[in-house]
């Protein structure tokens, strides 16, 4: 089956059972999307494919053919140059990462929110991230980085000044 | 060589034998004197990059998915490890059949009862509870292992069990382990003054008994390890809070020489207690790579990382409180009864009720018991939270009968020595968190909206709580401080980052030490090969164990520099300064770069070297706080929900105030979650527990998570350490459930005394008051 994963092509051969994490983290070793609870409870395996939030834990691999992934590897500039993204570059700002093992997940369901509503008001915001679990406890913090980077505050060539 | 010893107290330099606490318990120790003991930063000590809020040092790798976690290790040739895990809770294995198992395609082998060594207490035919390790499968690949782990045919014979604490301490209770239900310290009692006495002398005297649950640390990577060997030395990469604890664990247990195994963790994805050494996890990928010559990963899957890698064990508290009218405790008497599971340690609820007031009559009775479910574990601030739900809810009861403001009554029994060892505090700033905290709150502005309208189902109320927890740290510590030839800095030392920030801390002490710009320097961490020894990361200890130690080592780093460059710039070391990694003449316009200095020397290095010494000795070293809450309960659903919640807490000196809020914030989020969701559910008739995913036992989410106004009193500790900081890790955890209770209690007008507060439980409370 053909994948396109952060933009790039890849042609890949998948066990019948498969899921696209196995996919993504076995196969094509992006390690960034964590696998936690294995049955779609805590988000820690959020990608988007074809623009759209799924768990990479519940989705099989061999449904995705012919379909676009995005990883938290991939939401650096799409390009493929160094630059981090806007969210990114908030989420370190605002501290909104502890340990960081679901701060790939909660990067890729922020990305998504904002895509769709670039301008979220707090009760949307919890509503959109409650699907990604942190025993860390940086809601606070993440809230503070959405925000931010919903007003502009992270733009490219803006200042990181939080 | 010139040091001068800048504080008097110990004699420089030897050995000595020494007290170490760890959450509250003591050791023994001989540590080293360190040969010099830097000046205390102070209050008044120009800083400039201590105290600063520097940002997370490897949030960047974070952020883009390239730290790499245990989970993440693979190696070449790789094989996969399962554990098989026991369906009875009591009993013992009659036949073990994996010969099917072991000719599926791909399977390595199998390893059964009687299979692994004594020492690593793995895969005896005796169960003991249900989920105990009593098989291994290894395969190519992890689906393989499952499905070999499947074939095995094991006929168990069934025995009775004791699964709650009752049935184990009932006189016809079935043993629950060879030895017996109790442990030898059972029943543990400690006692000052004469309580029978207080009470006799107090006006008013309450009784309350609250039940508190079993919770599990939940972190979101499970327990693993990934093993290596090479010829007769191991590598272990473990998901761990202490590489050279687990170091020593994998060294006994498999008889190996603790010179030939090699413990590394780079990054870790949450601990919170329950990751303090090696498990059967570990021993399993390390036998099977023995036997296979391959690396071996073996993860936790999540109903393994939530049924059998510890937890926070229950209690029933039976307190009596006696005081006189004007609020002065004269009596506490605890009687608990605490299930550990098979296996613990007496980390009871009872130190708290002896630690948090002045009051002259304490006395506890704790009665633990063995039970055939898996072992409890430490979970951040072991006893205290469960003690602190039982002391601070009893005080807001008796608060509100001797209608007595609930923080005025705690200010009235501040204690201003520790009053269980009657010794001094090396600094306490509790009575400014109690100010500062209620003044932030709007605590003293009564009245609150208590009805928004008059048919509203919605009340709301507020509550306060109190806290202290031990957080000294101590020795032994070690850190080196190597200047590069770029000029870059590296802090060595052989501790872990939990996701609590030490990497950021350790940095930002040595650059503030060594006068070197924070970007040139970074903390290599998490190797027992290659770095100096550190402590597990419990109790809050990392930043008051290690701190010290790096900034001495800095300092050392710093006093070579000045010896190095004094001949180039024509001077003597005594004339130097050093700030933004630039060496200056005092009082003159010379001055060089450390690169400039890096290059004359080339490959000549300066690396100085740090220890940690001892605690002042006879002194208290705690950290206090006061958390005030309020909630909103639905009356006719029973949901609460917390609105905001106000911290003030005292840690001596705070290194980087954004990585400490982001810990107060943690804390108090776990303290939520314990408050109002989390239980671990048992079946007592098969002793299985019955929540094991990560739906059925609920942590909070971004959709519970109040406002949080988190802050610091922070002011330098004047004896703790030379730093000035104390630990800030755990202690956050501990005043949130009963603020929460009390709050909850003041809008429903009836207490609520098991958490967590779910809505039956609300609605039960409700019903009983009418």
């Amino acid at each position: 089956m053909r994948l396109s994963v952060n933009g790039r092509p890849h042609d890949i051969n998948v066990a019948i059972a498969a899921t696209l994490l196995e996919v993504l983290r076995d196969e094509l070793e992006l390690t960034g999307t964590k696998l936690v609870c294995d049955r779609g409870e805590c988000g820690a395996c959020t990608v988007l494919l074809d623009g759209d939030l799924v768990y990479a834990c519940l989705t099989l691999a061999e449904a995705c053919d012919g379909t676009s992934v995005t990883t938290v590897e991939g939401l650096a500039s799409p390009g493929g140059g160094q630059a981090l993204a806007p969210l990114q570059r908030a989420f370190i700002a605002h501290d909104a990462a502890q340990c960081g093992f679901c701060t790939p997940g909660q990067l890729v369901a922020a990305h998504a929110l904002l895509a769709r509503n670039p301008h979220p008001d707090d009760e949307e915001i919890r509503t959109a991230m409650s699907g990604n679990l942190c025993r860390c406890g940086t809601y606070p913090k993440i809230m503070n980085a959405i925000r931010a980077t919903a007003a502009g505050e992270f733009a490219q060539g803006s200042s990181d000044a939080a | 060589m010139p040091r001068k010893p800048k504080t008097s107290g110990h004699p420089r330099g030897g050995f000595v034998r020494t007290t170490v606490e760890v959450e509250g318990r003591s050791e023994t120790r001989i540590v080293e004197i360190p040969a010099f003991e830097p000046a205390l930063w102070g209050d008044d000590a120009p800083l400039g990059i201590v105290g600063t809020r520097a940002a997370r040092m490897d949030a960047d790798e974070k952020v883009t998915g390239r730290a790499r976690y245990t989970a993440d290790i693979s190696r070449p040739g790789m094989l996969h490890a399962v554990v098989i895990r026991s369906p009875i809770a009591r009993g013992t294995i009659r036949s073990f059949d994996a010969s099917r198992a072991k000719e599926m395609p791909g399977v390595y082998g199998v390893l059964g009862p009687g299979d692994a060594p004594p020492a690593t207490r793995l895969f005896a035919r005796e169960v003991f509870y249900a989920g105990q390790p009593i098989a291994a499968a290894c395969a190519s690949s992890e689906r393989a292992a499952w499905r070999a782990a499947q074939a095995i045919a094991v006929v168990y014979d069934a025995a009775p069990f004791a699964a709650s604490f009752d049935e184990a301490v009932a006189p016809s209770a079935p043993k629950v382990r060879s030895s017996g239900n109790t442990p030898p310290e059972s029943p543990l009692v400690i006692a000052r003054g004469d309580v029978d006495a207080g009470l006799a002398a107090a006006d008013v005297v309450i009784q309350r008994e609250y039940r508190t649950p079993v919770a599990l640390h939940t972190a979101l990577e499970p327990h693993g390890a990934v093993a290596e060997w090479e010829g007769d030395r191991l590598t272990v990469w473990e998901s761990t809070q202490g590489i050279f604890r687990v170091r020593d664990n994998v060294a006994r247990a498999l008889a190996v020489p603790h010179s030939k195994v090699r413990v590394i963790m780079d990054y870790m994805g949450g601990g919170f207690g329950a990751k303090n050494g090696a498990g059967a996890h570990t021993y399993v990928a390390a036998l099977f790579a023995r036997r296979t010559g391959r690396a071996v990963r073996c993860l936790n899957d999540r109903e393994a990382e939530q049924s059998d890698s510890g937890n926070r064990p229950s209690t029933t508290q039976r307190v009596t409180l006696g005081a006189t009218k004007d609020g002065t405790l004269t009596a506490i008497r605890l009687i608990a009864d605490i299930p550990l599971g098979i296996s613990g340690w007496e980390g009871g609820p009872a130190q708290f009720y002896h630690d948090m007031y002045a009051c002259p009559n304490v006395r506890s009775e704790e009665v633990f018991a063995y039970v055939n479910t898996s072992g409890m574990q430490a979970f951040r601030a072991p006893g205290y939270v469960e003690g602190a739900f039982g002391l601070e809810s009893a005080m807001n009861v008796l608060a509100t009968q001797l209608k007595i403001d609930a923080v005025a009554l705690r200010k009235k029994n501040f204690a201003r020595r520790d009053p269980r060892k009657d010794r001094p505090y090396s600094g306490n700033k509790l009575l400014e968190c109690y100010e500062q905290g209620a003044a932030r709150f709007g605590w003293s502005a009564r009245n609150p909206t208590r009805t928004p309208s008059p048919s509203s189902r919605l009340r709301r109320g507020r509550g306060v709580a109190a806290q202290v927890w031990p957080t000294g740290g101590g020795p032994p510590a070690y850190a080196l401080v190597r200047l590069n030839p770029d000029a870059s800095i590296d802090v060595l030392a052989g501790t872990q980052d939990l996701g609590t920030g030490s990497r950021t801390v350790l940095a930002q002490l040595a650059a503030e030490a060594l006068g070197a710009r924070l970007e040139h320097v970074r903390a290599i961490i998490g190797d027992t090969q290659s770095l100096p020894y550190t402590g597990n990361s419990w109790g809050s200890m990392t930043t008051a164990s290690l701190g010290p130690a790096v900034r001495m080592a800095a300092e050392d780093a710093r006093r070579q520099l000045f010896e190095a460059a004094a001949p180039i710039l024509d001077t003597t070391p005594d004339t130097l300064e050093a700030r933004d990694s630039r060496i200056v003449v005092r009082d003159t316009d010379r001055t060089m770069t450390f690169a400039e200095v890096t290059k004359q020397l080339g490959d000549v290095m300066i690396m100085g070297k740090g220890s940690r010494g001892p605690n002042p000795a006879d002194m208290a070293i705690m950290t206090f706080g006061a958390q005030f809450a309020e909630v909103e309960v639905d009356v006719g659903t029973g949901i609460v929900r917390v609105l905001r919640i106000v911290a003030a807490h005292d840690a001596g000196r705070i290194v980087n105030p954004t990585l400490a809020e982001s810990q107060l914030e943690g804390g108090i989020l776990q303290g939520l979650g314990y408050a109002l969701f989390e239980e671990r559910v048992l079946d007592l008739r098969l002793g299985r527990p019955l929540n094991t995913g990560m739906h059925d036992y609920k942590i909070p989410t971004m959709a519970d998570a109040p406002e949080i106004d988190a802050f610091f009193v922070d002011s330098a500790d004047p004896a703790a350490n030379h730093t000035g900081a104390r630990g800030i890790a755990e202690p956050p955890i501990i005043p949130t459930a009963p603020a929460i209770a009390a709050a909850v209690a003041d809008a429903i007008g009836a207490e609520v005394t098991e958490i967590p507060l779910t809505p039956w439980r609300v609605l039960a409370a409700l019903e009983k008051k009418e």
